[in-house]
């Protein structure tokens, strides 16, 4: 939150209201805290109650595994947690901070700041090389760009992938490609990684290679929290916390 | 605030849909210059024929048509048919009609009648057609002058057409009006080439002249008739019986009838008394007295009411001339028009027209100027040598004349034609300055008042009377090409913006995940400018390219226009109908190639086009991208 200075005075109310917060002593060891939260939205002309009632807290350093068939929920419990969406209703806080009712732009901060995200689609640019890929999500902080490359090959070396700055996603592997979006997702040092469906288009060789990667981000040093929305049991099984969902609530 | 090599990126590895939309803008930019080019060429064109005079430093001409003088002025009804008779009447009439210029006293010069008012222009007028029509014709109809027939000819004509000319101080006339900075003369002559045999043109019939005596002696009076015409005068008591009379040759004194009858018929009715002859006259004989004269005549027998007559034929000689003349000539018009050396920046032609060789030099008198169309047309060079008349003239320069009016095809010195044209001192045109321009149509009154029944053109009345297909393509350009620039632009934007769209909704999950992973509304609607602008600034420069191909293409193969101006001309109406070549009215056309110019204006427009092209379409795309939410990023979209 260094480098937006328009925002800073959101920032310091924020602060204050946590000040002010008789629960800020409780919710000092919280990084996400969901309260009543509901998602509805329109699917044409039908209204969809997606997500209902849903309690939650997230420390950070935990690595939380979501399950559930589709439809569950659990997509949108993730766009929520990404800072993607805001709920209906209910409260989301953020380390400590409402994000429920957040405008655009400072959920984009909070996205480029907090959050790093892994698709399942990887969602790499075609156009850009492994080293341009990471270097894109630093542009929005202005760094220059010696510095972004720099950042990025150190992004790529860390994730295994120091010989391939120079390829363009087409001419890696799904590996590659979703190990290169790892880096991306680290490139602004974030709190959070939210991984949608990590491993759900690569092969096991590769699941196994990401989900290592993915569990050294969370007990290295980054100690970074990571959020994985999955049907796989293997990816389940390496997280500390597994949470179900069916039919847009939380079950277990 | 762009990332640039990002935007760069996307171009480069997105080649086809750069080039397509680089290419559909490029088509609209390259057209838009096209457009604009024939435009501005048409502009250009328009501007020059409109201002036909003051392009050639002149205000004002003044000249002196046939039809200068309007009925309605003149009170009496002037005949303006500038159509020659039908050779037989012309004949007849042309030799009355005075035989010489000069004749018409235009501008007052010697002839009586003068500067008069509104009938003494009528009469002027009227006796200025006489001239004109006698000078366009002397030499015309008389080919006999060039030698006897059969005799091989070449020979230039030099004749005014429909203007007629007026002496040199006409010149002097208009320069002393107020306001007139200068006044510089001018002889616009229509020249025919003529090469063939003197043709047997004319025949003199020789008729009259023959004494006609006629006698006619009746028969001796019969003893009865003695009886009756005794009988007769003695019962009228005119004298005695016995009497005896002879009478012989009665003279009558004929009256104009006998004439009459002796033009009409010739020697043939020279004796036919009318049945009256003898009432004035028998006087003679003798008989004194009317009592008597009347009883006689009373009692003489029927067939003595005769008379004896003699009449003298009178001589005539009668050339007839032959029409058609039937002759082998061939004739090749041109047009030739005489200006003073000196005046450079006035007159027909300027120095400023001499687009190769030089203006007039040491010895104008042997020098010409000839009309690049004509020059082209007749294969001529400057420095070549062009017989015309019997003289040796040298090309010492090719000259660009103004669209309008008095082009001619060859420029000579003044006194030169003048001597050639045998209108020696004379001129028909007066080009005027004026000092101020805003004086022109004051001094333009002022000269028509002091010169009445001048044909006074002002700048500006000479452009009205333009039309044609220039005037036509011009009006088009101005009311439809900027409506189909606008329209192809428009095009050319929608389609580059329809492909961003397209590129857009493509994208949608690239979009998506530059906001999940940070990006700002604006900075992906920037980013998408970006690449629009950059495919807007590759569409300029192609689209610039195909502009200035096109306007060169059009400037190549040039579409001629045709611009009509009636005005001054040196028309041929009336030698026409002498030679039986088509009658032209007394109107100029001009042709002239368009030309699509190109100049920084243009190539900046079709440039600034492109560029406009690609904001446009990166605002359209931005604006779609911007409605994306970041969520696509998540979404399987297979």
């Amino acid at each position: 939150m260094t480098n937006a200075p328009g925002t800073e005075p959101n920032a310091s109310e924020g602060a204050n209201t946590m000040n002010e917060d008789v629960d800020h002593d409780s919710s000092n060891g919280i990084l996400y805290q969901l309260r009543g939260v509901e998602r509805r939205y329109m699917r044409g002309s039908t209204p969809v109650l997606a997500l209902h009632d849903v309690d939650l807290d997230i420390r950070p350093g935990e690595f939380v595994s979501m399950e559930g068939p589709s439809g569950s929920g659990k997509s949108t419990l993730l766009q929520l947690l990404g800072a993607l969406d805001i709920p209906t209703s209910g409260t989301i806080r953020f380390e400590g901070n409402e994000m429920s009712s957040a405008s655009d732009s400072s959920l984009t901060r909070i996205r480029s700041q907090e959050i790093g995200f892994v698709f399942q689609q990887f969602n790499l640019i075609p156009t850009l090389t492994a080293e341009e890929n990471v270097g894109i999500a630093m542009i929005p902080h202005g760094q220059a760009k010696a510095q972004r490359r720099e950042r990025s090959a150190a992004l790529l070396e860390r994730v295994g992938l120091g010989g391939r700055l120079d390829h363009l996603p087409s001419r890696m592997s799904g590996g590659e490609q979703q190990r290169v979006a790892i880096a991306r997702a680290l490139a602004n040092r974030p709190r959070v990684i939210i991984a949608d469906e990590p491993t759900g288009n690569l092969d096991s060789a590769s699941s196994q290679e990401v989900m290592s990667l993915l569990t050294e981000l969370q007990s290295g040093e980054e100690a970074v929290t990571i959020v994985v929305a999955t049907h796989d049991p293997d990816v389940a099984g390496r997280a500390g916390r597994r949470i179900s969902l069916r039919d847009g609530a939380v079950v277990a | 605030m762009v990332a640039f090599g990002y935007a760069w990126n996307e171009l480069r590895r997105r080649w086809s849909r750069t080039v397509v939309t680089a290419i559909g803008l490029a088509a609209g930019v390259g057209l838009v210059m096209g457009i604009v080019g024939v435009s501005d060429g048409l502009t250009q064109a328009q501007n020059k024929v409109l201002s036909p005079l003051s392009s050639v430093g002149t205000d004002i001409i003044v000249t002196r048509t046939v039809a200068a003088t309007p009925a309605s002025t003149s009170g009496a009804t002037t005949t303006t048919t500038t159509t020659a008779p039908a050779g037989g009447g012309f004949g007849g009439s042309g030799v009355g009609g005075g035989g010489g210029r000069g004749g018409g006293g235009f501008f007052g010069a010697g002839a009586g009648g003068g500067r008069g008012g509104a009938g003494a222009i009528a009469a002027l007028n009227a006796s200025d057609q006489a001239a004109l029509l006698n000078a366009n014709s002397s030499v015309l109809t008389d080919l006999s002058k060039l030698g006897p027939p059969g005799t091989k000819f070449t020979y230039d004509f030099f004749v005014p057409g429909t203007l007629i000319t007026f002496p040199n101080a006409a010149v002097a006339d208009v320069a002393s009006v107020p306001g007139v900075a200068s006044a510089v003369p001018g002889l616009s002559l229509q020249a025919l080439h003529e090469t063939g045999t003197v043709p047997t043109q004319t025949d003199t019939v020789t008729t009259g002249g023959q004494t006609i005596t006629s006698v006619q002696r009746p028969p001796p009076l019969t003893a009865a008739q003695e009886d009756a015409v005794q009988a007769c005068l003695q019962a009228s008591g005119a004298f005695g019986s016995t009497t005896t009379t002879t009478t012989t040759g009665p003279t009558p004194a004929p009256t104009g009838a006998g004439n009459s009858g002796a033009g009409a018929g010739g020697g043939a009715g020279g004796g036919r008394g009318g049945a009256g002859a003898g009432s004035g006259g028998f006087g003679g004989g003798g008989f004194g007295g009317a009592r008597f004269g009347a009883a006689f005549t009373k009692c003489l027998p029927a067939s003595y009411q005769q008379y004896e007559a003699q009449v003298v034929v009178p001589e005539q000689t009668i050339t007839r001339v032959l029409n058609p003349p039937s002759t082998n000539t061939e004739t090749k018009s041109y047009t030739v028009a005489g200006v003073n050396p000196a005046d450079t920046s006035t007159g027909l032609i300027t120095t400023a027209q001499v687009v190769k060789g030089t203006w007039f030099g040491s010895k104008p008198a042997d020098e010409i100027l000839v009309n690049t169309a004509y020059a082209s047309t007749n294969g001529i060079k400057v420095g070549q040598q062009l017989t015309i008349d019997k003289t040796v003239f040298t090309i010492v320069g090719l000259v660009n004349p103004t669209l309008t009016g008095n082009t001619s095809d060859i420029y000579f010195d003044l006194s030169t034609l003048q001597t050639l044209g045998s209108n020696s001192g004379r001129v028909n045109e007066v080009l005027v300055k004026v000092a101020k321009s805003s004086d022109v149509k004051a001094v333009a009154a002022a000269i028509h008042k002091k010169l009445p029944g001048a044909q006074v053109l002002t700048d500006e009345e000479l452009s009205g009377q333009v039309t044609g297909s220039l005037s036509n393509a011009h009006t088009l350009a101005t009311h439809l090409g900027g409506a189909l620039a606008v329209i192809v632009l428009l095009a050319a934007f929608l389609i580059a913006a329809l492909l961003t769209l397209s590129s857009v909704a493509k994208r949608v999950r690239e979009i998506g995940t530059l906001r999940a992973i940070g990006w700002s509304r604006g900075r992906v609607v920037r980013q998408i400018v970006a690449e629009t602008l950059g495919i807007g600034i590759l569409g300029g420069i192609v689209g610039v390219g195909l502009g200035v191909a096109v306007c060169a293409v059009i400037g190549a193969v040039g579409p001629a226009l045709t611009s009509t101006s009636s005005v001054t001309a040196v028309g041929s109406s009336s030698i026409g109908g002498i030679f039986h070549q088509a009658t032209a009215a007394a109107q100029t056309s001009t042709k002239i190639h368009l030309k699509a110019p190109i100049d920084i204006a243009i190539v900046l427009l079709g440039f600034g086009s492109g560029m406009g092209g690609g904001l446009i379409a990166g605002a359209v795309g931005g604006w779609r991208a911007s409605r994306l939410a970041p969520a696509v990023a998540l979404r399987d979209l297979g």
